[in-house]
């Protein structure tokens, strides 16, 4: 009786360990960089990893709904460079031709989320209606996508748009002052030259951005039927068909909310830069954003996975080229540490819930 | 009687050998320039060589520029270039150090000269004897000289103490690689700068502010930075705005790309080096006209110099000849 009872509390422990092991983890490396890198345990750190995972944190959210599914989406870094090319190029020549900054901010914003919905229609379709595998589909939008975003900007980045840009991707919500107190939406004024550089920025905007929207589909992925029926397909398809789901309508808007992610991202780029830059081939974000995904817990066999966790997971990325570049570790040694907790979370997913049903 | 035919044949042949040749010793030499990509730097280079190549009275033919960067476009051009038959000399940017060797030395063997500019074949090598040494010279910038140019301008601008830190692309890049050992000998010179760090950022902007943020939280007295392309220098500028460090940190970067110089006029970037696309499309003109028609020897290897740009020379009337754009 006694025994039983421990077994399942020990039982209970491990799975709790299992599902939640990377929020340990995470704080883990926290803890250890604080130790180890120079000025790591600061805001600015904090606000530095911030900014830099938003554009990542949506590439990932976009992704996991489509490995939820059991599918992949490997057009997502360069359906990102393409909506920043061209929504640059909207703002840049709408700026030049005398429209008001906010006029061609948001038109550039509108069209590019707007064109930002067709690659994913079109993965959508040749996955669900045409029974292309998920691989290929996305590879072939990979090219597509990239093809277009070189056509349009011949390969050099899209400068001169509106300056105000920039104060918004770069903006904060509130700005602290130490001593002088705290002020919303733009630095407090009368602060100049190295004094600047004590204000401590609260909430990017860039992360407030990328953070309401994965809330929401994190909202909409648990709560509602649309989030049942993704889970559903991954965890079966044919059962999911016949439970009554119209599963191609279903992973065709699948398809779409990963590209509109992408789209977001590439739109939040020229944002946060004041350019609208092509994706080149050696950054290999679609992979990242799959990795962030997997160490959050995902199946690529489809079923499981979670935006918080897929959250987390951007942030343990980032957290680890951050940290080890504060810690003076050579830049290749990061890329063996990020491979090999890759594979490290993998183990334990699939190691975990066989302890458990021992 | 058949002896006689022979001797006939013989003579007319050698006299036509001979009026042949100073026929086209009078007509004046044909060259071609064959550009990377349709951009301003590669349009420049061929503005220097039709400049020049009248100005010392020979024909130029400026090939179509290709739409993107690679053989598989290029080649057909050159193809075309070749065939029309009347060209002496080849002015061309190979978009493959690999790709490119067997069809221009085709185009070698049957007569025409090679000259590379910007872009080489091989490893660069043509002074010992290979199966790329075959163009009369390679004219394009040193990648290693400009990072040691850069970082002793950089060590003049922080006034030759402090923390330096290197924003770059790729650790798989000849030319940046170069730009960065060159870099880090130049700044070697200095007992009083310290390097402390290179970082990759794979061109993407927002990784290159992460790592440059992370550098100035980890060394708060960096001084100076060198971003060895826009995509680096961009995302070093957004990380030294952001930390409040504009006034404090100077970054320097490479190639006066017009996005470039209107970031040295914002003040986002302190120092641009400008290759002189002009001057390699001069050069080479003048190189060929030296060879094809004075018959000099061409050296394996010509360097053109750079220009600096600083936000104190940026709107000099002679400094506008460096940026890279079209009138």
């Amino acid at each position: 009786m006694g025994q039983t009872l421990t077994s399942k509390r020990e039982k209970n422990a491990l799975v709790w360990f299992g599902q939640n092991w990377i929020f340990l983890f995470l704080l883990f490396l926290v803890i250890l960089f604080s130790f180890v890198g120079r000025g790591f345990f600061s805001p600015k750190t904090l606000n530095n990893i911030l900014i830099s995972s938003s554009p990542a944190l949506l590439l990932a959210a976009g992704e996991a709904f489509v490995i939820i599914t059991g599918g992949i989406d490997l057009s997502v870094g360069f359906v990102r460079g393409l909506i920043s090319v061209l929504s640059a190029i909207v703002m840049r020549d709408l700026y030049a031709l005398g429209y008001s900054p906010a006029f061609a901010i948001s038109v550039g914003i509108i069209v590019g989320l707007g064109v930002g919905l067709l690659p994913g229609l079109v993965n959508g379709i040749l996955v669900a209606k045409f029974r292309v595998p998920p691989f290929i589909a996305t590879l072939g939008m990979y090219g597509i996508a990239n093809g277009f975003a070189l056509r349009l900007s011949q390969g050099f980045p899209i400068s001169f748009v509106p300056p105000q840009a920039r104060e918004i991707g770069n903006g904060f919500i509130a700005y602290w002052f130490p001593g002088k107190g705290i002020s919303f939406f733009a630095p407090p004024e009368g602060i100049s030259g190295a004094e600047v550089r004590h204000i401590v920025g609260i909430i990017p905007y860039s992360i407030l951005i990328a953070g309401v929207i994965i809330a929401v589909f994190s909202f909409i992925l648990t709560r509602t039927q649309f989030g049942q029926h993704t889970y559903a397909i991954g965890g079966s398809i044919d059962a999911a068909r016949r439970a009554g789901i119209l599963v191609d309508r279903h992973l065709i808007k699948v398809y779409m909310i990963s590209s509109f992610f992408a789209a977001l991202a590439g739109v939040l780029s020229v944002l946060v830069f004041g350019n609208g830059a092509p994706t080149q081939f050696a950054s290999s974000l679609e992979l990242f954003a799959v990795a962030a995904v997997v160490i959050g817990g995902a199946s690529l066999m489809g079923g499981k996975g979670s935006l918080t966790k897929t959250a987390v997971g951007v942030f343990i990325l980032s957290v680890l080229e951050i940290g080890f570049l504060m810690a003076g570790v050579f830049p290749f040694y990061r890329y063996i540490a990020v491979g090999a907790v890759l594979v490290f979370a993998v183990i334990i997913d699939q190691v975990m819930p066989e302890l458990v049903y021992e | 009687m058949k002896r006689s035919l022979l001797a006939v044949l013989t003579v007319s042949l050698l006299v036509l050998v001979l009026v042949g040749g100073v026929l086209a010793q009078e007509k004046a030499p044909k060259i071609a320039y064959i550009s990377g990509i349709l951009d301003p730097f590669q349009v420049l280079i061929g503005e220097g060589i039709k400049d020049k190549g009248a100005e010392l009275g020979m024909e130029v033919f400026i090939a179509e520029h290709p739409k993107a960067w690679g053989p598989e476009v290029q080649v057909p051009i050159l193809e075309a270039v070749a065939a029309r038959g009347d060209i002496d000399l080849i002015a061309i940017v190979p978009t493959s150090q690999e790709a490119l060797i067997a069809p221009l030395k085709r185009i070698y063997e049957s007569g025409v000269e090679i000259i590379t500019v910007d872009t080489y074949l091989g490893d660069g090598d043509y002074s010992t004897p290979s199966e790329w040494s075959f163009p009369l010279t390679f004219i394009g910038t040193d990648n290693f000289q400009g990072g040691v140019e850069v970082a002793h301008r950089l060590a003049e601008m922080i006034g030759g103490k402090g923390k330096v830190f290197v924003e770059t692309t790729n650790p798989d890049v000849s030319s940046v690689v170069e730009r960065v050992e060159g870099f880090k000998q130049g700044i070697s010179e200095y007992p009083d700068i310290e390097l402390v760090g290179v970082e990759y950022c794979l061109d993407v902007q927002e990784k290159a502010q992460q790592q440059v943020a992370a550098a100035l939280q980890a060394n708060p007295d960096i001084v100076g930075i060198f971003g060895t392309n826009l995509y680096s220098a961009q995302g070093a500028y957004q990380a030294v705005v952001n930390a409040g460090l504009k006034e404090a940190v100077k970054i320097a970067t490479w190639d006066a790309t017009e996005e470039l110089i209107q970031a040295l006029r914002a003040g986002q970037v302190d120092l641009v080096l400008a290759q002189k696309p002009y001057e390699i499309g001069t050069l080479a003109a003048e190189w060929a006209y030296k060879y094809l028609v004075e018959g000099q020897e061409v050296p394996k290897r010509i360097v053109p110099g750079f220009f600096f740009f600083t936000a104190e020379n940026v709107d000099d009337p002679e400094a506008q000849q460096y940026i890279y754009k079209l009138d």
